[in-house]
């Protein structure tokens, strides 16, 4: 047994250890200012967002609709798949414990008004949903597998509650 | 054992998913038959089965094209299926269309877990499709389309890990 090859390998491992040393230093440096999420994470914090929005049209539409029995439970239902859409991507954010990014729960999002006349606003919500139901499709193509599946469903479910809102429309 | 040069422009998990979804629309084509026949009689839901069978042919030649132009052989048909109850009534008929959608639906959302963009993309707009055909059926919609029930607490722990 010689002990040139193992010197080598001590002498391979010390120069493998140098870029981890450097990344380490740099590492330190970068501390204060985290580095920026991973897109998936930003795509995803993007489709909570567009969820809470999305709900937050819903209970005014809902409250224009009051007087029109049916039309609120229908949009009710919709309403209660989008807080199961919400519930789902939030549960898939794992938000380290003492980052910032632990606030969205707390304010509620700026929501524009929907249209005085219930006509109106429902063709503002069919329009919404087509429009989320779109970039869904489009922000799964850059997601982990698990996490596209997700986002595929949820769109498709949106676009099914675009030929419901039409019918409400027609039918109010 | 080489293939022709186009073959490297599917994955292997992509050809694969293909292949699954190839399958299950040759299903629904074999099965819209039967709700179509079924539905005859009574006006309601004829025509939407009857459009619902072409956009199932189409899907279907247009998933045997990809499989080919991608190098590959797209897995035949079975000469018949085993239905999975008895289709009598119109009821029936409807329920059988919305199991078959059902199908069709996890077939292209196992597409969308692929690497590739642009099946991620076919498999979103063919589950997008299936689940306008079942609500259609349903007279209903769901929260999450394609997914099995079981498949909601996977998809809360599936990425538990990943930061």
């Amino acid at each position: 047994m010689t002990d040139g090859p193992t010197r080598r390998a001590v002498l391979v491992a010390s120069a493998a250890a140098v870029p981890l040393l450097v990344t380490a230093c740099r590492g330190v440096q970068v501390l204060g200012a985290p580095p920026p999420p991973a897109p998936d994470i930003t795509q995803l914090r993007s489709a909570i967002a567009a969820e809470r929005l999305m709900i937050g049209r819903y209970h005014q539409v809902i409250t224009r609709a009051a007087g029109h029995q049916a039309t609120v439970t229908r949009l009710t239902a919709l309403l209660s798949e989008h807080q199961q859409h919400l519930a789902l991507l939030q549960a898939r954010l794992v938000i380290p414990a003492g980052s910032a990014a632990a606030s969205p729960d707390g304010s509620p999002p700026a929501v524009k008004p929907v249209p005085a006349d219930l006509a109106g606003a429902l063709s503002a919500l069919a329009a919404d949903e087509q429009a989320a139901a779109r970039r869904l499709s489009t922000q799964l193509l850059v997601m982990p597998p698990s996490l596209a599946q997700l986002l595929a469903s949820i769109s498709a479910s949106e676009a099914t509650h675009v030929p419901v809102l039409s019918e409400l429309r027609r039918t109010s | 054992m080489s293939r022709p040069a186009a073959k490297g422009s599917i994955s292997p998990p992509g050809l694969t998913a293909l292949q699954a979804a190839l399958a299950a629309e040759q299903a629904a084509c074999y099965g819209y038959g039967v709700v179509g026949a079924r539905l005859a009689a009574s006006a309601a839901g004829a025509g939407t089965a009857d459009a619902d069978w072409v956009a199932h042919q189409l899907a279907r030649d247009q998933l045997s094209a990809l499989i080919t132009a991608a190098g590959a052989t797209p897995a035949p048909a079975p000469v018949a299926y085993q239905l999975p109850a008895r289709v009598q009534t119109s009821a029936e008929a409807r329920s059988l269309a919305v199991t078959l959608e059902d199908g069709v639906a996890r077939a292209y959302l196992a597409l969308v877990a692929v690497p590739d963009r642009a099946l991620r993309a076919l498999g979103s707009r063919e589950l997008t499709a299936a689940a306008l055909r079942t609500a259609a059926w349903q007279h209903a919609t769901v929260a999450f389309p394609g997914l099995p029930a079981s498949a909601l607490d996977l998809h809360l722990h599936s990425y538990a890990g990943m930061s």
